[in-house]
């Protein structure tokens, strides 16, 4: 006897945006009615993006297994980013402007606003800019690098509690889309969307993100709140019906399992493979969550997220 | 081998006053103890709080390094008294904003504050007069050869004439006094005859008619303030109302830190001297006021937090802050007052209401017993902000209780100018026309602090003007208005004028404040949520705390302190601590209802609770990260238009 299909119902619905657009390409995130896997291929909304990281200067704690992934272009993000699009495939890129960082550099916002434009010139795929966590920096330079794209309508990163003024009032300015952060905490991710609306900026145009937490590093921690954010826009919350974002790439290659060399860990396989397994298993897990944009680095991990993604989704929403 | 004596220093307090000797090397706080000047000392005494800043203004003393102190207070000779070890003699300024006021609290017109509210008289008339303690006049007919009956047992036939008392009982002493007494006075005596656990107890005899001639007084041992009122219990009538600080202040701000110090320096004895010192002192100022002897005082009544009475009694209270939270006794039978060092008749017996567990005291129950919570045929609601904000809901069919660790924060503790609601304390706070902060003080005195009304009118106040944000944070940090303080930005709320310190909310005390209102509207869901039942079934709400005005329901909302309901619904209640103590001392079946009413209440343990950390989380938010649940203040911003745009549909 076939089973019948089990389809879970709900009320509510994550917000659907779309990033890009005007001459530029655009991707559409978020639509979900029910939980992934949870009904119709309709019901599950868009697909979900993996966003290709795009560093604006050389990174330089890069275990070689990743920074070789991109040796010829670590230097020229411009270059950079043409690669991720054409040779991985990037249908969403991440400008993380690290490089900005006092202790990474303390570069200006010329050089930031230079690194916008070069990539937004070299490719047309839609962009997410991406401070570098460091309040005073961000609030100096991201303003600039939000109207470097004006037009563009790109997402933008991040806004916390103790930090969301400056960056709520630019995003709004030039009409981009703004990321929410919150430390693994599903009522301080409320609070901070409650906070930037406040100021007036349309819900529909926020993601949530949540810290994320590697294999092994927490990802069960990252995994539930995820799920419920997406249980809450399910139920009906408006305040919580952002679609969600994850950070895989920098914290699976964070973890000892997937940057330590051979030489120091020869009993844990080959470093080239064990590595970007690191990240797709941290990737594939996480989007059992909900999640709607997954940010991803090693191409041989990205590629077989989206080889996944693709068999489950389908190649087109 | 010659004794080498110790040297003593001289240590004179400004602008009290008081001075007195003490070793050398004992510390400032130490000294002040001994002299009897009140200062703040949250952490009691482990100088982390830095609440205990004197000035030192002559004199040599040690004082350690530390960051408390501020390089402009440095140079002017500001030491934490609790750290700072005497040297030499000293005079010492305690700057009246960080002293306690000595002395007591002038009760007269702002008795309200600290006891039940004027005209309002909850739960009175809602028992029979039968007062605990009587005082009969006998006259009985002394025997003859015919009857032969002995003294005891005719004194107790002359008793059981009057009253009903099936189980009696006389102290040894009584009996050894009883043939010269009732021979002497011909037979016409006074019988003191007190309820003692279903028994009647004849506690004393006296000769001739001293029947007009029966106090009591109620005392409720608060954390902070310790309140006492003289009653009459011939006339059944309130005749004298006193209030003071409770002096184990100096030993830390809340009960846990008290147990802690106590146990650390094995003080337990000197925590029970301090208190009953302080009801004494109480107690004595009433008797002579009033020209009362204490010998007519029989009876003392107390109801406050478990560990409150435990000091009182010097029971173990360790446990109470140890799993698994267990109090030496929740119901404390009557003792002989004088065991416990109070001062009334000597004879005279000392009642403690019954408490719920640990974290729900005898204070409670008393405010359940005078609300009427126990028969109110609707849901209703009790909550008690003091230093814990302990939570009551229920009807007539059922009760379940918890205590949020709330904080001092609404009693003026742990909060920068805060203070209790003492003359100078700012009590209210009203948004002007102008969008400015106006104050009004106790008193009408210039202002010295901010009591508990008047730190939630701010809270409420910066919110509506936007200077602060839903998470409490200072919206503009590159305001004018604020400045990098000490304890990180602050905002001026009245400047500094003739030598005055100005009055500045930190945003640590209001990070504090939005903490303590949480703890409580967290308490409250979780009770609601584990009951099944819902804001809109909720009939009454009883508020109590004698933390300064009358709270200002719209602003207590608007913080998200109390649930979003119909305000006609909130009834401040004041002391209901007295008010329920009153009751019982008047009328044993009070008493018996209060010993149901503490066997019937269901406790719920808030710091294992599974949900009550998300619902503190929730509440950590202005009003609340939930904000239908406050659709009151939604639409009171939305008209207001303060920059809230509602996006949801």
């Amino acid at each position: 006897m076939p089973l019948p299909p089990v389809k879970e119902t709900y009320s509510g619905q994550v917000n659907e945006i779309t990033l890009g657009g005007g001459d530029r390409k655009s991707v559409t995130i978020g639509g979900a009615k029910t939980i992934p896997h949870g009904g119709d291929r309709e019901a599950t909304g868009r697909r979900p993006v993996i966003a290709v990281d795009v560093l604006d200067a050389p990174p330089e704690d890069w275990p070689p297994v990743l920074a070789d992934a991109y040796a010829d272009v670590l230097q020229d993000p411009a270059a950079w980013a043409t690669k991720a699009v054409e040779t991985v495939g990037a249908e969403l890129l991440c400008v993380k402007f690290d490089g900005i960082h006092p202790d990474k550099g303390d570069r200006d916002a010329d050089h930031a606003v230079q690194v916008t434009r070069k990539v937004l010139e070299a490719v047309d795929v839609p962009l997410i800019l991406w401070g570098c966590g460091n309040d005073d920096k961000d609030n100096a330079v991201m303003p600039k690098v939000s109207e470097a794209a004006k037009g563009r309508n790109v997402l933008l990163g991040t806004v916390t509690e103790d930090n969301y003024k400056n960056l709520t009032a630019i995003a709004l300015a030039d009409s981009h889309f703004l990321i929410s952060q919150a430390p693994l905490d599903i009522n301080i991710a409320k609070q901070v969307n409650i906070l930037v609306s406040d100021m007036g900026f349309p819900l529909e145009r926020l993601v949530m993100f949540q810290t994320t937490g590697a294999l092994g590093y927490g990802l069960e921690y990252a995994y539930s709140i995820q799920e419920r954010e997406c249980l809450a826009a399910l139920a009906g919350d408006k305040l919580m019906a952002m679609p969600q974002i994850c950070d895989v790439g920098y914290e699976a290659w964070r973890a000892k399992e997937a940057k330590i060399s051979d030489e120091d860990a020869p009993e844990w396989g080959d470093a080239a493979r064990r590595g970007p397994l690191w990240e797709t298993v941290t990737a594939i897990a996480l989007l059992q969550s909900g999640v709607d944009i997954v940010r991803m680095r090693h191409p041989k991990a990205i590629a077989r997220v989206q080889a996944y993604i693709n068999g489950l989704w389908g190649s087109d929403a | 081998m010659p004794q080498k004596k110790r040297k003593t220093c001289r240590i004179l307090f400004e602008p009290s006053g008081l001075a007195t000797d003490v070793p050398l090397g004992a510390t400032i706080l130490e000294a002040a103890r001994r002299a009897g000047v009140y200062l703040t000392s949250i952490c009691g005494g482990d100088g982390y709080c830095g609440k205990c800043k004197v000035i030192v203004d002559a004199g040599d003393v040690e004082s350690p390094p530390t960051t408390l102190l501020s390089p402009q207070e440095l140079r002017d000779s500001t030491v934490l008294a609790c750290q700072a070890r005497i040297r030499s003699d000293l005079t010492v300024t305690v700057p009246r904003s960080h002293a306690l006021d000595t002395g007591r609290i002038v009760v007269d017109s702002d008795a309200h504050r600290f006891s039940e509210l004027p005209g309002e008289d909850i739960g009175e008339g809602a028992f029979p007069f039968e007062p605990l303690v009587r005082k009969l006049y006998l006259q009985m007919s002394p025997p003859t050869m015919d009857d032969q009956l002995a003294d005891h047992e005719r004194l107790y036939m002359a008793i059981r004439e009057r009253l009903d008392v099936p189980l009696m009982q006389t102290g040894y002493r009584i009996l050894q006094q009883l043939p010269a007494l009732l021979q002497g006075a011909e037979y016409k005596v006074t019988a003191i005859v007190a309820e003692r656990g279903g028994v009647a107890e004849v506690v004393d005899v006296e000769p001739g008619d001293a029947s007009d001639c029966n106090y009591a007084v109620v005392v409720d041992v608060g954390t902070t303030t310790v309140v006492a009122q003289l009653v009459d219990l011939e006339a059944a009538a309130t005749v004298d109302a006193e209030a003071t600080y409770n002096s184990q202040m100096h030993f830390g701000d809340d009960y846990i830190r008290r147990i802690i110090y106590a146990e650390e320096h094995n003080a337990f004895d000197e925590m029970q001297r301090r208190i009953v010192h302080d009801v004494n002192d109480l107690v004595q100022t009433m008797a002579v006021r009033q020209g009362i002897e204490l010998q007519c005082i029989a009876s003392v009544i107390c109801a406050g937090n478990t560990a409150m009475t435990h000091f009182l009694l010097n029971l173990d209270p360790r446990r109470i802050r140890r799993t698994p939270y267990v109090p030496a006794a929740a119901w404390i039978p009557p003792i002989r007052a004088a065991e416990a060092g109070i001062r009334i008749n000597k004879r005279g017996l000392l009642y403690v209401l019954p408490a719920v567990g640990a974290y729900v005291g005898s204070d409670i129950v008393a405010g359940i017993l005078a609300t009427r919570l126990y028969e109110a045929p609707a849901l209703s609601l009790f909550i008690d902000i003091g230093t814990n904000g302990e939570v009551v809901l229920g009807s007539k069919d059922w009760m379940v209780c918890a205590s949020s660790s709330a904080g001092p924060a609404f009693e003026g503790s742990g909060v920068k100018h805060g203070m209790r609601a003492a003359p100078g304390a700012i009590e209210r706070v009203t948004v002007t026309e102008d969008r400015e902060l106006k104050f009004r003080t106790i008193g009408g005195e210039a202002p010295r602090g901010l009591c508990g009304t008047g730190l939630l009118d701010t809270l409420a106040g910066l919110l509506e003007l936007g200077i602060i944000d839903r998470t409490g944070r200072f919206a503009d940090s590159e305001s004018e208005r604020l400045a990098e303080g000490p304890d990180g930005l602050e905002l001026t709320l009245v400047a500094g004028h003739d030598g005055q310190d100005p009055i500045v909310i930190t945003q640590a005390d209001i990070s504090n404040l939005v903490r303590s209102k949480a703890g409580v509207y967290a308490a409250i869901q979780v009770l609601m949520e584990s009951t099944g039942t819902t804001y809109d079934g909720l009939d009454a709400i009883f508020v109590a705390g004698g933390f300064g005005n009358y709270l200002d329901v719209r602003k207590a909302i608007a913080i998200g302190m109390l649930p979003d309901i119909p305000h006609d619904r909130i009834h401040f209640v004041g002391n209901t601590s007295v008010a329920g103590a009153k009751m019982a001392i008047m009328s044993r079946r009070a008493l018996a209802r209060a010993e149901q009413i503490a066997g019937r209440m269901t406790y719920f343990d808030l710091m294992n609770h599974p949900t009550y950390m998300d619902a503190f989380m929730q509440a950590n938010f202005l009003p609340h990260t939930d904000l239908a649940r406050f659709p009151s203040v939604q639409e009171a911003v939305t008209k207001t238009g303060t920059g809230n745009r509602e996006h949801a549909e």
